[in-house]
């Protein structure tokens, strides 16, 4: 049992398909790579140079910073987002599965009202809004100021809206959980979710928002999300692993060139 | 088939790691041009990948999943357009200083170009001459090796030296004056090789030349992607290192960064190599030169890409401008690691004069556009690419390499005394 979700047999189905699509595009990209037979590095290893590159070009991403603030804050967002989430859902995952339901830990952040599980409602809500922030800053670059050095292609502006769609089913399957149970002042910890409730209740038809089942709207987004993991590997996606990978590998062949260069 | 076994895997892995943000669109001088998407370079990255997947992937035309996913081999027009777009970039390495993502850009164009050499599509009809040249004569211009050193006699003629300088194959010395085919046989440019034995000589620094025996640096073949070049690098490392030189000298930015770094790769040098911006820089700390009168001049400079973004020496060529009195020193809107690049390089001149000449046009008004009356450079190839811009716009630009600037301030110098 997830906090507010039990798990079908079928998205544990669904989940399997989608981890083994995503090792094999995983694999297919690794298979191409080997075929590739000259030397990667021309200098050894400097772990100095890569953990000061981990975190000022990979975690705070200084060079984009550099370049645009507004870049900057919507891929930071769009990344930390991203990061906040999958954290959670791996925690949620954790405990669903592998902790058992009356440890310590388990009872912290699953009892209903506790202050773990007030944290998960406040953390999910938090990097969500990080992620709509900075899908919205790149869906408004692409569409609507058009800048210049973007070329638009499909396959760009799917993880865009992936993202995007995702992050916003979420929204609005805890706004139509909130529909279905009576005021509580610790909603206020969904401090998204539960305002978007409320707009839904001010907008539509009680009876018509109460139709609108939970777990139905969690399935879609759910099946959404299974979507972009195995959409990673064979996409324009697969830059979350193999970008920060280049960027401490250059680090530490510019430092090591640099020094040979001054001696 | 594109033979891809001299790419690395991380360079395959870095076709992946574009994020097409395009941002290297905003900054590549050569996009600037035409502005098309394939010459840019996430879009070189983008076709490579697709070539590469469909000759070489996991699911490519011809396998199970192939035929599943009906993939298409790629065409060999495809091959050699995207060889021609290659082709179409001066190695400049401002993509890299934009990137944000640290793709180390010029070593993936020179390893792709490599491909596309053993492969049979590279390099272009036009850049042929160039490679004939190098492995005919020793020197890209299709010039005889004997007229390599004919602008000492210029230089004796003109009496910017007393004495020839020494043949270094026959009397030993301390530095190693490694002139460079460009400086040695443009007649435009020859300026620059008789302004760097002027200075040597006053200076008394114990140095020695080459002469015919001095062989290109192998450059130009390094960066079409001709694997002669690891032969002439090493003929040269041997040569040079039997010589028994401490410190390796030149005025050329691409021959400096060639030797410097990239002959690192094929051998171990037993000398230091210095750009002659440095060495002079030296000279002028160590007092040995000095400026003491004024030279009247408002200029600009211009940072060679392989000085300044492939090698990082951006501070000694101003700190020398900035020690002769009376020179106004300007900056361009571009300049140092930005520094719009005038296309000379990575054969994009001989594969794409037009290009070139937009790009080097370009450059000469930004130059213009602060007043400069002075453009000064640290490279011979440079001089000879903007040159062509200060023609084709009719510009009252006066390009100058440092050395000549230094000559300059010198001469004056001696006026004075």
């Amino acid at each position: 049992m997830y906090m507010y979700y039990e798990a079908q047999w079928s998205l544990y189905v669904l989940t399997v398909i989608t981890v083994v699509i995503f090792l094999i595009g995983v694999y297919a990209n690794v298979y191409l790579m080997l075929k590739g037979k000259a030397r990667s590095l021309t200098y050894k290893f400097n772990p100095g140079a890569m953990l000061k590159a981990l975190i000022v070009n990979v975690i705070f991403q200084r060079k984009l910073l550099e370049q645009s603030s507004l870049r900057w804050f919507m891929h930071i967002s769009i990344f930390w987002g991203f990061m906040g989430l999958l954290a959670h859902t791996t925690l949620l995952a954790y405990f669903a599965h592998f902790a058992s339901p009356d440890s310590p830990a388990a009872k912290f952040f699953f009892t209903p009202g506790s202050g773990g599980r007030l944290f998960l409602d406040f953390w999910g809500d938090f990097w969500g809004m990080f992620i709509l922030v900075g899908c919205s800053i790149a869906i408004y670059r692409r569409y609507v100021s058009k800048t210049q050095q973007l070329d638009t292609i499909l396959a760009d502006t799917l993880a865009v809206w992936l993202l995007f769609s995702i992050t916003a089913t979420g929204f609005f399957c805890e706004a139509v959980r909130f529909v279905h149970v009576p005021p509580s002042p610790e909603y206020a910890y969904s401090f998204l979710g539960y305002p978007l409730s409320k707009l839904l209740l001010a907008f539509i038809p009680p009876n018509s928002l109460k139709a609108l089942k939970y777990t139905e709207q969690v399935r879609t987004h759910l099946i959404l999300g299974i979507f972009l993991i195995l959409y990673i590997p064979f996409s324009k996606m697969w830059h979350i692993f193999v970008s920060p990978i280049e960027v401490l590998l250059d680090e530490s062949e510019e430092h090591a060139r640099r020094v040979a260069y001054e001696q | 088939m594109v033979k891809i076994d001299n790419l690395s895997p991380r360079q395959i892995m870095e076709l992946d790691v574009c994020t097409r943000c395009g941002e290297c669109s905003v900054w590549c001088p050569v996009y600037d041009q035409d502005k098309r998407e394939t010459v840019n370079p996430r879009g070189r990255a983008r076709q490579f990948k697709q070539i590469i997947k469909s000759q070489y992937g996991l699911f490519r035309p011809g396998t199970v999943w192939g035929k599943m996913l009906k993939r298409k081999p790629v065409t060999e027009e495809e091959i050699r357009t995207f060889t021609n777009d290659l082709y179409e970039c001066s190695t400049c390495r401002q993509c890299y200083v934009a990137c944000p993502v640290q793709i180390d850009t010029v070593e993936l164009w020179e390893s792709m170009r490599r491909s596309m050499v053993d492969s049979g599509y590279g390099p272009l009809e036009q850049q042929k001459a160039l490679a004939i040249s190098v492995k005919s004569y020793d020197n890209p211009w299709q010039q005889p090796r004997s007229s390599r050193a004919r602008w000492t006699k210029l230089a004796l003629k003109d009496r910017k030296v007393a004495k020839e300088p020494k043949d270094i194959t026959k009397t030993k010395a301390d530095v190693l004056y490694y002139v460079g085919c460009t400086a040695s046989y443009d007649v435009n440019v020859k300026e620059v090789a008789i302004s760097d034995a002027h200075i040597l000589e006053r200076v008394n620094i114990d140095y020695g030349i080459l002469g015919p025996k001095e062989k290109c640096c192998g450059s130009v073949l390094l960066r079409m992607g001709d694997h002669e070049y690891e032969r002439i690098a090493q003929e040269n490392i041997k040569m040079f290192n039997d010589l028994g030189i401490k410190t390796l000298i030149s005025s050329c930015a691409g021959c400096f960064k060639t030797i410097k770094q990239d002959y690192a790769r094929v051998g171990t040098l037993n000398f230091e190599v210095k750009h002659m911006a440095e060495f002079l820089l030296d000279l002028i700390q160590e007092e040995r030169l000095q400026f003491k009168k004024e030279l009247k001049m408002k200029v600009t400079y211009h940072d060679p890409c392989h000085l300044g973004r492939h090698s990082g020496v951006y501070d000694a060529p101003r700190e020398i401008l900035k020690a002769i009195p009376g020179i106004e020193l300007v900056e361009m809107d571009r300049s140092r690691e930005n520094s719009r690049c005038c296309g000379a390089g990575g054969g994009l001149k001989a594969g794409f004069p037009d290009i070139q000449n937009q790009m080097a046009q370009k450059r000469v008004q930004e130059a213009e556009a602060v007043g400069a009356s002075v453009i000064v450079s640290a490279c011979p190839f440079c001089y000879q690419g903007l040159q062509i811009g200060i023609q084709a716009l009719n510009s009252p630009l006066k390009m100058m390499d440092i050395t000549e600037i230094v000559t300059m301030a010198l001469d004056k110098a001696e006026e004075g005394q």
